[in-house]
């Protein structure tokens, strides 16, 4: 008998993929509701992937890594402060400002090359930079406390926690990026 | 038992694939931003399934890539191009799944566009999900097979290299699709 089963794969996984695609629809609705900024300023729609996919990437790669070591007995399901669930965050932080100091820079590079002046690039770029690391800090927030749910209710880490934690950083992403870009543009 | 763990080692792995993928994510961005009038104006509701549709394809694909990287560590699949059964399954349901799964991105999405009171073309948004949902499945499912060899072979980390790997080649894939199909229905 085969090790996997079609039907058993579709019933594991459906239910959740709808769930997520209901969570990422809110995203999809957020940025609906703000055509009129994204007529004045099409520049957002170009962030928005990078804003998502990378945020995601960041939170996906915490959320494995917890999940092992809940499951190695490495820590314990809770915030309190331990050695490894520390470092786990210090290593998320440390790729995540790494990653979105490239992006953002990119940013920089294509809103001159646009024709926005130095001053107003520069501000998209650290508008662009902010968005992101609050999307970070409240996905990781989320992604932490999801892996410890998941392990407390045995739930598959890569079936559930990761789809649930990337639908979650799309209404973070989106939400982060379209308040920073009003701010700083009026739009 | 020993747990050891140096951030120094995550994070060197880790940054590099990330800006690799951050270079493809601001590609997908780029193709989104050629089709600002379509998701703005001519097509109502489409902007509503991007953030799903991306999404699906990394969650599809991520979970592929993991089973088959289980598959290959405890020796299910073996590791060259071969058709076996696990592997057929394995790519027949994320398939299936991956249809299933647009199908309902775009029921869902036209449905919440007639909420909102716009104009939707349901059958352009349903078939913008499924074909693009279908056409990137096809062409996701066999790379996905081809990643998940070389990182064995290669020894890379699953969920450090090949699930952020894939997330990311599924984004582009997905917006190319949609792009494509968006302009062969208006």
């Amino acid at each position: 008998m085969g090790v996997y089963s079609i039907r058993r794969i579709l019933w594991e996984s459906y239910p959740v993929l709808v769930v997520c695609a209901v969570i990422s629809l809110s995203a999809g609705l957020i940025l609906d509701t703000q055509t009129d900024s994204i007529k004045a300023f099409p520049l957002i729609l170009m962030m928005v992937p990078p804003i998502n996919g990378i945020n995601n990437n960041v939170c996906s790669i915490l959320g494995a890594r917890l999940t092992s070591v809940l499951h190695m007995g490495v820590i314990e399901p809770s915030f309190k402060k331990q050695r490894v669930l520390s470092k786990n965050t210090r290593a998320t932080w440390i790729m995540s400002i790494g990653v979105f100091w490239f992006t953002s820079a990119i940013f920089f590079v294509l809103a001159l090359l646009g024709g926005f002046g130095i001053g107003s690039s520069l501000v998209l770029m650290l508008a662009f930079f902010v968005a992101s690391m609050v999307a970070i800090a409240v996905t990781m927030f989320c992604t932490i406390a999801l892996a410890f749910v998941s392990f407390k209710k045995g739930l598959d880490p890569d079936n559930v926690v990761i789809p649930v934690v990337t639908s979650i950083g799309d209404i973070c992403g989106v939400t982060c990026l379209l308040i920073a870009i009003k701010l700083v543009l009026g739009v | 038992m020993a747990y050891r763990m140096s951030v120094r080692t995550v994070v060197i792995q880790g940054l590099s694939v990330l800006i690799l993928c951050a270079l493809m994510e601001i590609f997908a961005g780029n193709v989104m931003e050629s089709m600002k009038e379509r998701l703005t104006v001519t097509i109502p509701a489409l902007i509503l399934m991007i953030p799903p549709l991306l999404d699906l394809r990394g969650n599809i694909n991520g979970a592929l890539a993991s089973r088959l990287g289980t598959a290959l560590h405890t020796g299910v699949i073996e590791p060259k191009l071969s058709m076996s059964d696990e592997l057929r399954v394995n790519l027949t349901s994320s398939l299936i799944l991956s249809l299933l799964a647009s199908a309902t991105i775009g029921v869902l999405s036209a449905g919440v566009g007639v909420l909102l009171g716009k104009s939707v073309n349901f059958l352009a948004i349903l078939t913008i999900a499924v074909v693009a949902g279908f056409v990137s499945s096809v062409i996701l499912a066999g790379l996905t097979v081809l990643v998940a060899i070389i990182a064995y072979n290669k020894g890379w980390d699953p969920d450090n290299v090949t699930a952020p790997l894939m997330a990311t080649i599924g984004d582009v894939i997905t917006m190319v699709s949609i792009f494509l199909i968006v302009l062969l229905v208006g």
